[in-house]
């Protein structure tokens, strides 16, 4: 493996690695704008150049292999690289818009950061602003781009996405020279469902989120490390969010999962939260009105547990859901399995076991619309190769259920189904006794004995696992609105009043427990999932955006 | 002088192979099909020839770089894209004798074990494009390159492709994309294009003149071309000299023959009997040289490079007194910033900020930092951009302003304040470094420190 020296440091690397690539495994920022890890290397925008001993010139650091024993200086320690990427930053400005204070891409923008930059930037501009070239801005470019053609500094991976990673090639530099604009052929609006990562990678204004536009100055954003809930292939991301409410969802950088990229829908996801109006209090069927948590949980666990005869099985439906998190869906299959007897426990709502693998496009998406089908899976929640959702109501309907315990959420991707919503009512309406734990208010819970408020996804903590069996752990970002608790919390309390321990309530303690129950997690940690996988960038050093794994570079 | 390329070229009727045939077209690819693909690289190599098209790299070691797998093609890219400014002697060989180009083009292609090959001839020279077709037509009727070559089995596809308009593409792998239907990109480089080139397969692409050669070469041998002209510039060169000279044209010289002969004798000397200022002899992308520099050189690769310059494609453009050196600067910048494909900062931005700054002092409303911004601009260029129009565009600006800096400083103003227009009339951090009451504006000067500095 070749063994080379970067800035003073040593490195050994794969054959084949990049000189960038290498400089990165070391902490060391190369600038660039041009090179991005899951796009073929170009080499045109000339930032990433370092001295190399031996060779006369600059050489591009993303398009050169490492050879043994080179020695490379970056701009952070080599003259002659230092004048080479100040060179090439003065050329970028020379005709890029003054447009920070109205754009977007403002605190994480590669050009700011990069003039910011003592060791390349901070040079003082010689250009009058009446020079510049002007070019179009504010192209509507559909429903998740705006072009602004005259930010572009050209580095062509918009260009390089559109042809390589969705095979649309809408996008194409048209004239020549310093007059290059960048273009969708006749204005005409992205088609591809993998739009909106052209924000991301576009390292400047020029291509910004249309969702996004105006909505938040980006340095006002918590930031928060999750998954995306809107199918089985769980693509990494993180959720931007301001004062309890989410502005947007971004990619993080996951090789084995998502490369760098988000599908428009899972990206736009966070939109079904709050498309129709959220359960906020525990609520009582009858009086109507709100009950206290305390009384409810009491009421609830009461209720079922009535239905119980001893050494009969107990003719209970309970349903889980393939959107809930392991955790939540660990003390459900607890609280239902050491509190009955063979009740009918399933997870299905309609065939996700069978739809969790299959794949929507050659891309990202997955037909099954659900997070954690096969952590319920692996948990064994769908035993029954008879059971799901229309058995129970099947059985209910001939009148063999006494009550029913359904965790619900929506999809937060594509319609909810009317005709699962029609059977979950029907299941409601069927049984003397229910306990519906959900997120949002609905037509079909309305006759639900208690209708139990729950945190959506992006508000409770916990794991997922993917459709290939990967765990992964997405964080909380805002609070749930008004009472819901967190469904885990939800049957933790259901356990305690059934008199079993409910286990440690902590999201560590609770996947511990996991692993210990789940043979296909032995040995896995919550510590272990949390960290980055496969991140480009290591925790410390300074990126260009201050974002770590920020899926953009 | 022993004339290689241009025996039959002012001989009429030579376009036409019948004519061409009796004069001895085509005997020397008949020789060469009775050569090894080893010989013929050899005697090319022996023969010392090196690349006509201005870079000046030995064709035989080009042609060695062919290391094709089993079964992988192998393509000959003929560029006749001649866009250099001042270039105009592939034209004159094409128009006047094409059945030597493709004569050339066949031996080329044949000892490199190429099959097919594409001759990418610029757009503007649509006209030629007319007398090549025909010359290739009727030689492929006469069964001379149809399907195969003469009587041997060799296949060979000919084929003319017309470009766009466009200097980027007479760029090795400029024409390679432009060929391919694309963008005329260059391309970063290594891999080069004997190993990834058309298709990704392994490619040479030789300039006109270059191909040219190649019969007289098999016909005599190496060692007779190796002969003739200088040690390190065998053979002979086309110069195609324009300008402030009483007979522009294409003449063939020997390598090694000297400047000051060729403007008195071929040239006829300079214009109406005044006295020559400056010359570039090579192209516009080679260093301008001035009348005293050009007193001693000779017309090959070595010596035009030891005086600071290159002999280029051999476009020779003659300027005499009358000529103003800043205006002449003008137009050569504003080509390549016309020219500059775009793909990479440097040449993309500078070309285009050559041009502004020499229109603005044209114009009398340059600054008096001007030339040692040109100047920066030219060492911020030079040799950190894909490919060699970055570089082309810095040589006639630097050797322009250098040379004749004082014609350039007599446009500047007298002014001494070097700030940029909007700096000096109230707006921008230097006129806000005071605050409201005359105090410092600490936020004026940039921070120099880590760049965690965030609003």
């Amino acid at each position: 493996m070749p063994l080379i020296t970067i800035d003073d440091q040593p490195i050994e690397v794969e054959t084949g690695t990049l000189i960038i690539q290498a400089a990165d495994r070391l902490g060391i920022e190369v600038p660039r704008f041009c090179y991005h890890p899951d796009l073929r290397p170009e080499g045109n925008c000339r930032m990433c150049l370092v001295e190399v001993q031996g060779y006369p010139r600059p050489t591009v650091a993303c398009t050169t292999p490492v050879v043994d024993g080179m020695v490379v200086r970056t701009p952070h320690a080599g003259d002659q690289a230092r004048r080479a990427v100040r060179g090439v930053l003065e050329f970028l400005l020379i005709n890029h818009p003054l447009d920070c204070p109205i754009c977007d891409q403002a605190g994480e923008c590669s050009l700011q950061d990069f003039y910011m930059h003592p060791d390349y930037g901070l040079h003082r501009s010689q250009v009058d602003p009446q020079e510049k070239v002007r070019k179009r801005k504010a192209i509507d470019l559909g429903p998740m781009i705006v072009l602004d053609s005259e930010r572009c500094v050209l580095c062509s991976r918009c260009v390089r996405f559109s042809a390589e990673v969705t095979g649309t090639a809408e996008l194409q530099f048209v004239n020549r020279g310093n007059q290059v604009e960048l273009k969708a052929f006749e204005d005409r609006a992205l088609t591809d469902p993998y739009a909106g990562n052209l924000a991301d990678i576009c390292p400047v204004g020029a291509l910004t989120s249309k969702d996004f536009r105006f909505k938040r100055r980006v340095w006002h954003l918590a930031r928060t490390d999750s998954i995306c809930a809107g199918c089985s292939t769980g693509c990494n991301l993180r959720i931007d969010h301001f004062q309890g409410t989410i502005e947007r969802l971004v990619p993080r950088r996951n090789p084995a999962v998502n490369q760098s990229w988000l599908c428009d829908e899972g990206r736009m996801s966070f939109h079904a939260l709050g498309a129709a109006p959220r359960l906020t209090k525990p609520r009582a069927q009858g009086t109507g009105d709100a009950v206290n948590w305390d009384d409810a949980v009491a009421t609830a666990h009461g209720g079922l547990h009535a239905i119980r005869r001893p050494g009969q099985p107990s003719r209970l439906a309970a349903l889980a859901s393939t959107s809930a998190t392991n955790e939540t869906l660990l003390l459900f299959w607890r609280y239902v399995s050491e509190t009955f007897t063979a009740p009918l426990l399933d997870c299905r709502l309609g065939q996700e076991d069978r739809w969790v693998d299959e794949r929507e496009d050659t891309l990202l998406r997955r037909r099954d619309k659900h997070p954690n089908t096969r952590g319920a899976l692996l948990l064994g929640l769908a035993a029954d190769p008879a059971g799901g959702l229309r058995p129970m109501v099947a059985q209910a309907q001939a009148g063999a259920i006494d009550a029913a315990l359904i965790l619900y959420y929506p999809p937060l991707v594509g319609a909810e189904d009317p005709a699962t919503l029609e059977a979950l009512a029907t299941l409601v309406r069927a049984v003397p006794f229910s306990v519906v734990l959900t997120t949002h208010e609905g037509e079909w819970g309305r006759n639900a004995t208690l209708a139990l408020p729950i945190a959506a996804w992006s508000e409770e903590e916990g794991t997922y696992t993917n459709y290939a069996g990967v765990v992964q752990y997405a964080g909380k970002a805002v609070a749930p609105p008004g009472e819901a608790r967190a469904a885990a919390a939800v049957l933790g309390g259901l356990l305690g009043q059934a008199g079993r321990y409910p286990g440690g309530s902590t999201v560590q303690a609770r996947f511990d427990e996991l692993a210990a129950a789940v043979p296909a997690y032995a040995g896995l940690t919550i510590a272990g999932l949390a960290s980055r996988q496969a991140s480009v960038y290591p925790p410390e050093g300074r990126l260009p955006y201050g974002q770590e794994g920020f899926a953009g570079h | 002088m022993e004339r290689i390329l241009t025996l039959h070229a002012d001989q009429g009727d030579q376009p036409r192979l019948a004519v061409a045939r009796e004069r001895g077209a085509y005997d020397g690819l008949r020789k060469a099909l009775g050569l090894t693909r080893h010989q013929i690289i050899a005697e090319v190599t022996a023969s010392g020839l090196r690349g006509r098209g201005g870079a000046g790299f030995p064709t035989g070691r080009k042609w060695d770089f062919i290391r094709p797998q089993p079964g992988q093609p192998v393509y000959l890219l003929c560029n006749a894209d001649e866009s250099e400014p001042g270039t105009f002697k592939d034209r004159y060989l094409m128009e006047r004798d094409p059945h030597l180009v493709l004569e050339g083009l066949c031996i080329a292609a044949y000892a490199i074990g190429a099959h097919d090959v594409f001759v990418y001839l610029r757009g503007e020279y649509a006209s030629v494009g007319s007398i090549l077709a025909a010359a290739l037509a009727e030689a492929g009727e006469a069964g001379i390159l149809g399907a195969t070559l003469l009587d041997s089995p060799y296949e060979l596809r000919i084929n003319l492709q017309l470009g766009a308009g466009a200097y980027i593409c007479g760029e090795e792998t400029g024409l390679i994309s432009s060929l391919e239907g694309k963008r005329g990109y260059p391309r970063v480089r290594p891999p080069f294009p004997a190993v990834h080139g058309f298709g990704q397969q392994p490619t040479v692409v030789n300039n006109v003149e270059t191909l040219a050669n190649l019969p007289w070469i098999i016909l005599h041998g190496g060692e007779a071309f190796a002969t003739l002209g200088t040690e390190r510039s065998t053979g002979t060169k086309l110069i195609s000299v324009c300008g402030a000279v009483n007979r522009p044209g294409v003449y063939e010289v020997e390598m090694g023959y000297p400047l000051r002969d060729f403007l008195a004798r071929e040239a006829g000397g300079i214009l109406d009997g005044r006295a020559l200022k400056a010359l570039i002899p090579g192209g516009t992308s080679v260093p301008i040289l001035t009348a005293r520099e050009a007193e001693d050189v000779t017309l090959d690769f070595e010596s035009m490079q030891h005086a600071g310059t290159m002999l280029g494609s051999g476009g020779m453009i003659v300027f005499d007194q009358t000529v103003a050196m800043p205006g002449a600067l003008a137009t050569i910048a504003n080509f390549y910033a016309h020219e500059s494909c775009g793909e990479c900062t440097p040449c993309r931005e500078g070309t285009g900020w050559f041009a502004w700054i020499i229109a603005r002092v044209l114009a009398g409303e340059g600054r008096p930092n001007d030339l040692e911004q040109l100047l920066r601009i030219c060492a911020n260029v030079e040799g950190r951009t894909i490919c060699g129009l970055g570089d082309a565009a810095v040589q006639p600006v630097r050797s322009f302003i250098t040379k004749f800096r004082a014609e350039f400083e007599a446009l500047l103003p007298a002014d001494q304040d070097t700030r940029p227009d909007w700096q000096r009339h109230g707006h921008g951090p230097r006129a806000a470094r005071h605050g409201p009451l005359g105090q410092e504006a600490a936020w004026a000067e940039p921070v120099a420190g880590p760049s965690s500095a965030r609003l």
